[in-house]
């Protein structure tokens, strides 16, 4: 099967909280909203906008945890610790990985 | 009236503030405190958040350290800097790997720390127990104010009060009135009847300021068998009415420990007749000279000093 570059690699993955009954309406708008900050953390890339770039990764990364996305919070670690040693221009495989796992995303209903 | 309103936990529901510039930071923080007993305010940056600790008087402040703009480290500056908003407990909000700035932090005021992501059980244990010692501090903020035999103000609310009162009433061009109210003949009634007969003369007329005043005034005991009523936006002509009224009360009280004596009191007024340009040390002056004339004159009534011009207005009660 043809894989573009943001297609799901694997299955789908869910929050820690999803079925808390307090959080699950919140990790759904989360994931919801996950492709219009991806979008823009691309386009932020794309144009080399470094400073954009670093406060959406920044924020995707606490986001992640909060929402109970463990491995998102992870991957956008790794995109800013790219960005302290290399900057920018070496972070695309971070970044990669980082979009792709959040194409996974699901509410998991 | 404020002053038997022994509410310590008036604000029954504590406003929570949170800054931070993330807008799932706030989102999380409502779902996770939604079923705590407070209220949450928001702001999303620096500026906008010690604006609200001033206005909304929140008990207790949640800072993110890491904002664009003014970060939360100025923010705490700012906040401790300021008279008005001192006093309030901030708890940060910072980064798992950031053990230097919880140092800074505490170092600049901080009360406590939260590590975001929120761990839903820290969060709550935090903020509760930030919010438990917040009140215990007001009540005994208030206890160290209040008479307790009375339930009153006592005179070291009384002495702040007022000099609030007589600035804020110059400020605004609006009208005040103070009353002192001494019984009369209280010695007597301790040596006739006993101590416990005195206290419960103290406590009725207590009461009866309770009773006859507003919700606006402030009544203080201001030591032994004198008490102080503080009347904002009254005039002397109103507030000689609420005199009268209390001395017609107090007088009415048929007393079980002495059936057979009645008990009064006289008051010393004194309010502006136009705008009085006068300190609050002044205008006390001016009511205890009112009262010493009303016991000069017989007791048990009202004598007004309006303020600016010396017209006593003796009236028997
Ligand atoms: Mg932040």
């Amino acid at each position: 099967m043809p894989r573009g570059e943001n297609q799901p690699k694997a299955g789908p993955i869910t929050s820690e909280y999803a079925s808390d009954p307090d959080m699950s309406e919140l990790v759904d708008l989360f994931v919801t909203e996950l492709p219009a900050r991806l979008a823009a953390i691309r386009s932020a890339h794309d144009a080399g906008n470094g400073g954009a770039f670093a406060r959406l990764v920044h924020q995707l990364k606490s986001a992640g945890s909060g929402y109970g996305f463990p491995g998102i919070a992870e991957r956008a670690a790794a995109v800013e610790d790219g960005l302290r040693s290399g900057g920018l221009a070496s972070v695309q495989r971070q970044v990669s990985e980082l979009l792709e796992l959040c194409a996974r995303a699901s509410t998991g209903r | 009236m404020n002053a038997t309103t022994l509410h310590p936990f008036e604000d029954s529901q504590p406003t929570v503030l949170l800054i931070d510039d993330s807008v799932d930071v706030h989102r999380l923080l409502k779902a996770r405190l939604r079923y705590e007993d407070l209220k949450l305010a928001g702001a999303s940056n620096g500026k906008e958040g010690l604006e609200q600790a001033r206005t909304a008087s929140p008990a207790i402040v949640l800072l993110d350290l890491d904002m664009p703009d003014m970060d939360g480290f100025e923010v705490l500056r700012r906040l401790k800097d300021d008279p008005a908003t001192l006093d309030i407990p901030v708890i940060v909000l910072s980064g798992l790997q950031s053990a230097q700035d919880k140092v800074t932090a505490f170092d600049l005021g901080a009360v406590d720390y939260i590590t975001k992501p929120f761990n839903l059980t820290e969060l709550r244990v935090r903020v509760r127990s930030a919010l438990r010692l917040h009140r215990l501090v007001q009540m005994l903020a208030q206890r160290a104010q209040i008479d307790g035999l009375t339930g009153l103000w006592n005179r070291a609310h009384f002495n702040k009060r007022w000099t609030d009162e007589v600035s804020a009433c110059t400020r605004h061009h609006r009208p005040l009135s103070l009353a002192l109210i001494d019984l009369d003949h209280f010695k007597t009634i301790n040596d006739t009847y006993g101590h416990p007969a005195g206290d419960a003369v103290l406590q009725g007329l207590s009461r009866v300021l309770q009773r006859e005043c507003r919700q606006e005034d402030v009544g203080c005991r201001y030591g032994g068998e004198e008490f102080t009523l503080i009347m904002p936006d009254t005039t002397p002509t109103d507030a000689a009415g609420v005199c009268e009224r209390i001395l017609a009360a107090l007088a009415s009280i048929s007393w079980p420990r002495h059936p057979e004596r009645a008990v009064t009191a006289s008051i010393g007024l004194a309010g502006p007749d136009v705008t009085a340009d006068l300190s609050a040390d002044q205008w006390l002056d001016e009511a205890d000279r009112a009262l010493y004339a009303a016991k000069q004159s017989g007791r048990n009534r009202v004598v007004t000093r309006l303020i600016g011009q010396v017209t006593p207005m003796a009236k028997a009660g």
